[in-house]
């Protein structure tokens, strides 16, 4: 039976080529506009995670704290928080020394100023801007720690940014959801109505329903996932051009390509099934 | 197996069918005749549920009255076979897929199935031969026929018959007939809506008449396919 559908769809499409090319190119042009969204968004993702993976907090300790009391500190750090790294007020120095560069600077000053430190890169899941607030709040309240400095106002623009770009993306999506929903609800419409006398026949031999529609749901899925493999070879092609000219861009993995042709084919059997459904209420005797 | 309980149809202002109350038994054959227009079709179509009684009730089988859903309504036209004047038939596939169709939206058999039974009734019509033809390929007498191998491909316990000799000319129309009686005879309630008198006197059983919407019982004809010249009433 599945085989019958099958050929009842291919028959189909031969049989109103012209209506499939127009759903195609269209469902086309919408699936390339969310594809090359998509590849943005990942590589823009990809881009924030790697700076996230650099975010630190430093926690200036007050110089009465002993060697012992660092460690316990180091400890207690690790288990809650994150990794820690101790910087020794003499290490302190010389990277300050490094940064300065300028001998004469340096030795107007008599002795060392700068504090012992532990820089603490937070676990993934304490990266987000209110997380680490929170966390920093915590830390500050530990009698070893003077002073805690993490960046706030940049751990926050950078917050910002992806949420920006996941609500783009979200935004993105429903637009070519609706897209594709339109599309294949007028085309599958107009295919049934041009199909009219058969569906007519078949309603009046019994045919059930889902019997009628199936083979109409199959063709919107094929025209669908073809949209979708043509799109994904444009997004390609684009993205082959400009990663000529802009270094570190990547390409989307191939389970995003699969999410995003399943997706498209999953959301066009859906739409296909309601609209074909609806116009067979209309249209069956 | 079919009762009208005062069954009243109107399109809009004209009055279809007038307080019809008639019944058909299992196996039974019964003919009604009427001018164009008298409302044969509108009696056909209340069967297979195509239109619904203004007021009054129709049964078929186990379905009663009322508005059925659409699988129920599906349900009841897979127990009925339908012949129309205009055959019906899918213009872009062949005899074989026509008839063929039926069986698939039976349901009731398996995929291996669907080629056998289908040839059994090309075989049974006389249309072995022309299965691969397209139904504009044929006659209209063997496009009859394709119809009505596709109205009894899954043995069904009433045959419905609309016209079915209206386009034919007087040879076909009697092979048609003889066909239909066949059936008949082999177990099958056969109801013919005609507007040719001939046809009606070629059936054996009760005739009816409908006139301005009213149906009357006219008697019993014996049947005999003489009257339309084929002289096929034994068989094909």
């Amino acid at each position: 039976m599945q085989v019958f559908f099958l050929r009842e769809a291919w028959r189909s499409l031969n049989a109103h080529r012209g209506l499939a090319m127009t759903a195609i190119v269209s469902l086309t042009a919408a699936l390339t506009l969310c594809g090359v969204f998509l590849l943005l968004s990942f590589n823009a993702d990809r881009t924030m995670r790697a700076v996230g993976d650099r975010r630190e907090m430093v926690l200036y300790l007050r110089d009465e704290v002993s060697d012992a009391e660092v460690q316990a500190l180091q400890q207690r750090l690790h288990d809650l928080y994150g990794t820690t790294t101790f910087v020794s007020r003499a290490q302190a120095w010389e990277e300050f020394s490094e940064q300065i560069g300028d001998p004469d600077l340096l030795e107007a000053v008599d002795t060392n100023p700068l504090p012992a430190s532990v820089r603490l890169k937070l676990k993934p899941e304490l990266m987000g801007y209110a997380e680490t607030e929170k966390v920093a709040r915590s830390v500050r309240e530990f009698p070893e720690v003077e002073d805690v400095r993490y960046g706030a106002e940049w751990v926050q623009r950078l917050d910002a940014i992806t949420e920006g770009l996941k609500r783009i993306a979200l935004v993105l999506g429903l637009v070519v959801a609706l897209a594709i929903v339109l599309v294949l609800h007028n085309t599958l419409r107009l295919t049934v109505l041009a199909r009219r006398p058969q569906v007519e026949i078949m309603s009046r031999l019994g045919a059930r329903d889902g019997f009628i529609a199936t083979p109409f749901v199959i063709e919107g899925f094929m025209v669908t996932v073809f949209a979708a493999l043509v799109s994904l070879a444009i997004v390609a092609g684009l993205h082959q051009v400009v990663a000529m000219r802009v270094s570190g861009l990547v390409f989307l993995p191939p389970v995003w390509m699969l999410a995003f042709v399943g997706g498209a084919g999953v959301l066009a059997w859906a739409a296909g099934s309601i609209a074909v459904t609806r116009v067979l209420r209309a249209v069956g005797p | 197996m079919i009762q009208f309980d005062h069954v009243t149809k109107r399109y809009g202002e004209r009055l279809a069918l007038d307080d019809v109350s008639w019944s058909m038994d299992e196996g039974e054959c019964v003919s009604v005749l009427g001018h164009s227009a008298a409302g044969k079709t509108t009696l056909l179509k209340l069967i297979t549920h195509e239109v619904q009684p203004t007021t009054g009730t129709v049964r078929v089988g186990t379905f009663t009255g009322g508005r059925l859903s659409r699988t129920t309504r599906a349900l009841l036209r897979r127990t009925i076979g339908v012949v129309y004047e205009d055959f019906r038939l899918l213009a872009d596939r062949s005899v074989f897929e026509n008839v063929a169709l039926a069986v698939r939206i039976s349901g009731h058999f398996a995929d291996s199935e669907v080629v056998p039974r289908t040839l059994h009734a090309l075989q049974e019509v006389g249309l072995h031969d022309e299965q691969a033809k397209l139904p504009q390929e044929l006659s209209f007498g063997q496009r009859q026929r394709c119809a009505i191998a596709r109205a009894i491909v899954n043995r069904p316990a009433v045959i419905l018959a609309d016209e079915p000799t209206g386009a034919l000319e007087p040879r076909s129309a009697s092979e048609v007939l003889a066909l239909l009686l066949r059936i008949h005879r082999e177990g099958a309630a056969l109801l013919v809506g005609t507007t040719r008198p001939e046809v009606a006197e070629a059936l054996p059983g009760r005739r009816f008449e409908l006139e301005e919407g009213r149906l009357r019982e006219t008697g019993t004809s014996r049947g005999s396919l003489a009257p339309l010249g084929g002289g096929l009433a034994g068989g094909r």
